[in-house]
Formats: C-alpha cells, sequence, structure tokens
C-alpha cells in the first residue's frame, strides 16, 4: 500500500511540472496575443485620430458685389454662377499683397479647399445682406496646408523632400503667427463620400453602402438560411442525399469569398443584368458567402435543444412543424441570432467578392438607394491605402477606426443577444 | 389469464427492429381498460420499445422498423393512413426525465389543448388548466404562480406538471416511462397514490425498474426479457407465484 503511495508521489512531481509548463505556454501565447492588438490598435489610433480634425484658415472675406452679383437684380440664378473661387483668392491676395508673380499666386490661392466656394455660395444665398460686406471667415485648408499643420516636424525637412516650397511654409508661419490658423472638427468625414481631395472625402457614402448591402444580406441569407438549417436538421429523412448536401454547405463555408464574387458576376450581372456597383448585387453576394455560416449555426443551435423538449410535444400530439415553430426554434433563437450576427460582421469587413462585380468605383455621390452605384467600408479604406496623396493616410487609418468601431458594436450585440434571450431549463 | 375488464390495447405480434437489430420479438399483450398495467424487466429488455409502440413514438427515429398490429378499440393504430397526431391526442406519455416546456405553468398544461383545438374560449382554457392541475393534484401547489416558469419547479412537482399536462387533451391511455427514476422517494409516493387515483378514469401503461413500485400501483404485470415477453399476469400473481424460471430469477434478484 505504501509502496502505491510513493510511486503516485513520484510521479505527482512530474505532473505538476507538465501542468506549470503547459500553464505556461498558454500564457505566452495569450501575450503574444494581446501584444500584437496593442500594436496594432495604437499604430491604427496614433494615425487615425488627426483625420478627425482639419485644419482651419481665418481670413477676411470680401463678399464684392461686382463679383457675386453683376448686374444687381439679386438673382439666385445669378448667384448659384457666380465666381465664389475669385472671392477667395482676391482675400488670400489682401492678405499677402508682397505676392505679385502668377506662379507665386497659383499656389498661394491653392492654400483654401475648393469646397469652401460652394459654402461661401450656400452662405450668401442664406443671407444675401452680406453681398457688398465684409466678415472675417474660417476656411477649410487645403490638405497640404492640414499635413504641414498636424505634423511640425516637417518644417525641418529639407525643401527638396517637403510636400511645400519654402514660400509657402512661409506663408504657412505667417498665418500661424498670427493667429489666424487653427484646428476644428473634421465634418467632410462623416458627411461626404470619396473625393480626389483628402480634406474632402469622408466615410459617410461608404457607410450608407455598407449599411444597404448589409440589409440586403440580411433579408436573403436570414430566412433562407434558417429555413433551410431546419429542413435539415428536424425534418428531411437521414439518407446520401442528404449527407451529401450537409457536407457541401461545409466546404461552402469554406469557400475563399472571392469566388462568391466571380459567381456574382457571372450570374448577376452578366446573366440577369443587374445594375453593377450597386448594393443589390453586393449584398446578394455577400448573402451567398454567409448562407453557409448561418446554416451550420442555426443546425448547432437546433442540435443543442434536448430532445426531451422534442419528446414532449410529440408526445402531446404536436406535428412536426409545430413542434420546431412552438418549441425548438424559440429554445434555438439565440444560438441563430449569434451566429447571423457574426456571418454579418464578416461580410461587414469583406471586400474582396465585392471587388468582382464593381463596388470598387471611385463614387463621389452618397447612395440613396439599394441600386445606386456604392462603395462599402472596407473597400474605402482599401482606395484610400492605395492613394498617393498623403492626407489619405490618416483617413485610412480613420476609416479603419469606424470599420472597427461597427464590428465591436455588431459583436456587443451578439453577446448581448445571446445573455438575453437564452432560456434556462 | 382472465379479467373481468374489458381489453383496450391488444398488441398482435409486435416486432421492432433498429437497424439489422431485433428489438422486440412477436410481443402478443392484452392491456385491460381502466387499470394499471406494469412492464418490467432488465435495462435493454425492450419494455421502453413496447410502450413508444403504443403511441407510435418510434416512428421518430429513423432507424426504426415495425412490424405486427396493434389494435386500440379493436383498430389498427399501424394501419395506413391513420394519423400518428391523433393518436398522441388520443394516449397521452409522461416521460422518465421530467420534461417542461421552458414556459409558464399555464402555458405547459394549455399547450395541448391549444394546438388541437379543443377549447372554444378563454375561460373554457383557464377551467381545463386548473381542472388538470387538480386531477395531478399539483394545482394546491402552483395556484399563486402559475405564470412562473414550469422549470421552476421541484423535480417531483415537474413530473406532476406533466402529468397534467399528458391528461389536459383527455387521453384514453396513459404511458409512463419510468416516470420516477429521477425522483426522491417523497415525490414517488406522490406519484404513485396519483396513479392509483387516475386509474379510475384512464388506463395506464408503465414502465418501471423498481419491481416494488410495480406491485404497489400495478393490477397487471408483463415481464420482458431480451425482447421477449416472458410472463404477463395479475400482479399479485408474478410476484407471489411465478410460472416462469426467468420472471422467478429476475424478481429474486438473480438476474437483471
Amino acid at each position: 500500500m505504501t509502496n502505491i503511495t510513493e510511486k503516485i508521489k513520484l510521479s505527482l512531481s512530474k505532473r505538476q511540472r507538465s501542468e506549470k509548463r503547459f500553464k505556461f505556454l498558454g500564457f505566452i501565447g495569450i501575450s503574444f496575443a494581446i501584444l500584437f492588438l496593442i500594436i496594432i490598435l495604437y499604430s491604427i489610433f496614433s494615425q487615425g485620430q488627426s483625420a478627425f480634425k482639419s485644419t482651419y484658415i481665418e481670413l477676411n472675406i470680401f463678399f464684392d458685389e461686382k463679383i457675386i452679383d453683376v448686374e444687381g437684380k439679386r438673382d439666385i440664378e445669378d448667384i448659384k454662377f457666380a465666381n465664389f473661387r475669385k472671392i477667395i483668392t482676391n482675400s488670400l491676395d489682401n492678405y499677402f499683397p508682397e505676392v505679385e508673380k502668377r506662379e507665386e499666386k497659383r499656389k498661394l490661392h491653392e492654400f483654401i479647399s475648393s469646397s469652401e466656394e460652394k459654402n461661401l455660395m450656400n452662405l450668401v444665398l442664406s443671407d444675401q445682406e452680406l453681398i457688398g460686406k465684409s466678415k472675417q471667415l474660417w476656411l477649410l485648408a487645403s490638405s497640404t496646408i492640414d499635413v504641414i499643420h498636424k505634423n511640425p516636424e516637417m518644417e525641418e525637412i529639407v525643401e527638396s523632400d517637403r510636400l511645400v516650397d519654402d514660400l509657402e511654409l512661409s506663408w504657412f508661419k505667417t498665418f500661424k503667427e498670427n493667429g489666424n490658423l487653427k484646428f476644428g472638427f473634421n465634418k467632410n468625414f462623416f458627411s461626404k463620400a470619396d473625393s480626389t481631395e483628402p480634406e474632402q472625402a469622408g466615410v459617410l457614402g461608404s457607410m450608407l453602402g455598407s449599411f444597404f448591402t448589409l440589409l440586403i444580406t440580411l433579408i436573403l441569407s436570414f430566412p433562407i438560411a434558417v429555413a433551410a438549417g431546419v429542413f435539415l436538421e428536424e425534418l428531411a429523412p437521414k439518407n446520401r442525399f442528404t449527407d451529401f448536401i450537409e457536407v457541401n454547405i461545409n466546404n461552402l463555408a469554406a469557400v475563399p469569398s472571392i469566388i462568391f464574387g466571380l459567381l456574382g458576376l457571372a450570374i448577376f450581372l452578366n446573366v440577369m443584368h443587374l445594375p453593377r456597383s450597386a448594393p443589390i448585387v453586393g449584398g446578394m453576394v455577400l448573402a451567398l458567402m454567409t448562407l453557409p455560416t448561418i446554416i451550420i449555426a442555426t443546425r448547432a443551435s437546433l442540435k443543442a435543444v434536448p430532445p426531451s423538449i422534442r419528446e414532449a410535444a410529440i408526445g402531446l400530439g404536436a406535428t412536426k412543424f409545430q413542434t420546431v415553430n412552438h418549441h425548438v426554434l424559440p429554445l434555438s433563437m439565440p444560438g441563430i441570432l449569434t451566429g447571423t450576427i457574426i456571418g454579418m460582421s464578416q461580410a461587414l469587413g469583406e471586400s474582396a467578392p465585392l471587388l468582382m462585380i464593381g463596388m470598387v468605383a471611385f463614387i463621389v455621390d452618397i447612395p440613396g438607394s439599394f441600386t445606386d452605384s456604392a462603395t462599402v467600408l472596407p473597400v474605402q479604406i482599401y482606395l484610400w491605402k492605395s492613394t498617393a496623396a498623403r492626407g489619405f493616410l490618416e483617413l485610412t487609418a480613420a476609416g479603419v477606426m469606424v470599420l472597427l468601431t461597427f464590428l465591436i458594436l455588431m459583436n456587443g450585440l451578439a453577446v448581448f443577444v445571446r445573455q438575453k434571450f437564452e432560456k434556462k431549463w | 389469464m382472465v379479467m373481468s375488464n374489458s381489453i383496450k390495447i391488444k398488441s398482435k405480434k409486435i416486432s421492432v427492429f433498429y437497424g439489422d437489430k431485433k428489438a422486440l420479438d412477436s410481443i402478443n399483450l392484452e392491456i385491460p381498460e381502466k387499470k394499471v398495467t406494469s412492464l418490467i424487466g432488465p435495462s435493454g429488455c425492450g419494455k421502453s420499445t413496447f410502450l413508444r409502440c403504443l403511441n407510435r413514438m418510434n416512428d421518430t427515429i429513423d432507424i426504426c422498423r415495425i412490424e405486427g398490429k396493434i389494435l386500440i378499440d379493436e383498430k389498427n393504430i399501424y394501419e395506413k393512413g391513420l394519423d400518428p397526431v391523433l393518436l398522441r391526442a388520443r394516449i397521452g406519455m409522461v416521460f422518465q426525465k421530467p420534461n417542461p416546456f421552458p414556459k409558464s405553468i399555464f402555458d405547459n398544461v394549455a399547450y395541448g389543448p391549444k394546438i388541437h383545438g379543443i377549447v372554444n374560449s378563454e375561460d373554457e382554457l383557464n377551467d381545463l388548466v386548473k381542472d388538470s392541475l387538480k386531477k395531478a393534484g399539483l394545482y394546491n401547489e402552483v395556484k399563486d404562480r402559475l405564470d412562473e416558469p414550469g422549470t421552476s419547479l421541484s423535480g417531483g412537482q415537474q413530473q406532476r406538471l406533466c402529468i397534467a399536462r399528458a391528461i389536459a387533451v383527455s387521453p384514453e391511455v396513459i404511458l409512463m416511462d419510468e416516470p420516477c427514476s429521477a425522483l426522491d422517494p417523497i415525490a414517488t409516493a406522490i406519484i404513485e397514490e396519483l396513479i392509483d387515483e387516475l386509474a379510475k378514469n384512464f388506463t395506464i401503461v408503465i414502465v418501471t425498474h423498481s419491481m416494488q413500485q410495480a406491485a404497489r400501483v400495478s393490477q397487471q404485470t408483463a415481464f420482458f426479457h431480451m425482447g421477449n415477453l416472458i410472463e404477463v399476469g395479475k400482479t399479485e400473481e408474478i410476484f407471489s407465484m411465478p410460472k416462469q424460471v426467468k420472471t422467478q430469477d429476475y424478481i429474486t434478484g438473480k438476474i437483471g
């Protein structure tokens, strides 16, 4: 008897060592995961946060009647077609009267974003009293100035490597010293779609594009996938044919998403002639991709419902459909919904299949319906990343932040749904 | 075998196969009306399988195949065209593990009447639920909390809730598959009393592991062994002077 105890004691220290080793390995793994998460988040946030502010320059704007309303009739159509660019450039010229060369003036005029022309027009249209008067206004600076303002270390770089030349830098410093330069909230980022000018580009267009696309995906994939899952799990006879279908659904879940994009291109665009670049087609393609995920989640949650519940209902004389509809399906709903939300957040982050159906186009207009040309958040990030202008760098990071926010919200919703609706028995 | 009562269920040469395996071999058994018949035997002897043939619960198992006839009131329930849904409304079932729906106590009992369209009004339903709970001896314990989940009850109460749920559709027969195996002795005693009471109105078939229980509650006992019906008779005769050696061995604890 004591002999056995001795043997157990001997093996015990070995077993405890291996347990410690296992714990240590797990700890290393988790540490690596957390380290990389922190690195990724830090690089995104440190770059992206500056995209939420933009540089504004204060100028004394003279609403010259000779430019805005030559005929003096206060005709709205006349005002709309007035040359507001000239108003802005005049006030810039007044600020720096010493600049006379045409080439230099052209450079100076590019300090202010072209989007301000429209803003000034709207200002005049809303208050025609302004015509003939002067007003101090903060105008959005162009992206180049914004980049210099956000990165002061750039001022020290040699001229040939710098975004702006010495002359432009001196004007910039003058504005700064006079207190006519400030940071303000980047309104364009949340109210505009894509643009060739970084300071005018926004994420709203692609956000709405993603919204329309995901709505189509949800409407199509949820009912079809739940119906398919219920049929396969509860109603279909178990035979070779249903086994074959099951294997194929599991395989489909592992098919690279770009394949679904090619399928969409071949069928939805080339055979069905649906509109190119439209959320409706994007949604259909992503629905194909999401279907297997939701079907598998549905079947797993149906399987998790204890058979005793089914027996109780059937024993009472409920039909198969009543059993599923009244008892099994409601009990498995939390699992199905969780699977659906996971599938949807997968679809939200998907870009490859959408490239195939033309959702990668440069689209300046904010989409208003399912058939408008649109792009989606991940594709917008990809587009910005592949654009050369320096100002798009931080927009890319900010776009990632917006996308991550939505993903976290959706996953949070999945956790909430699971905890809120899960019934205990 | 002579029984004073009329026969409710007749099983004629019932054989059951799970795939290639024969689970029941040509069972002939008669079950008297408004009496308690208990099915006893060691694990895997086929007594539960036989019970589940009586309301065609085995239909839900894909690989299960059944041969032979079961006559209830002289009508074969395996006849083509007979809807098992209707059959299961006439033959209630109580399972081994209490399995109330994760709904309120009221909804548990009301579910059967609702799906079969038995009641016409809310009041009628309320009365029926109350009445069923009373018959199951549960009403006094739960009358103040009918909207609480059925799963919040104790095991014995849950099982009586399941009995109330079964009798709410006014079945003719109640099948019980080891209804007390998950319960403590006190809850078991309550259920056994209830079975006595229910036998006045229902034909009851009960599968049990406990020979004492069979002796206490049933008037007729059938002993199954390895898919065969070895012996059937009045309960007191089976337990006091069994005719077969195997029965003798089982009740004295030599096999099982």
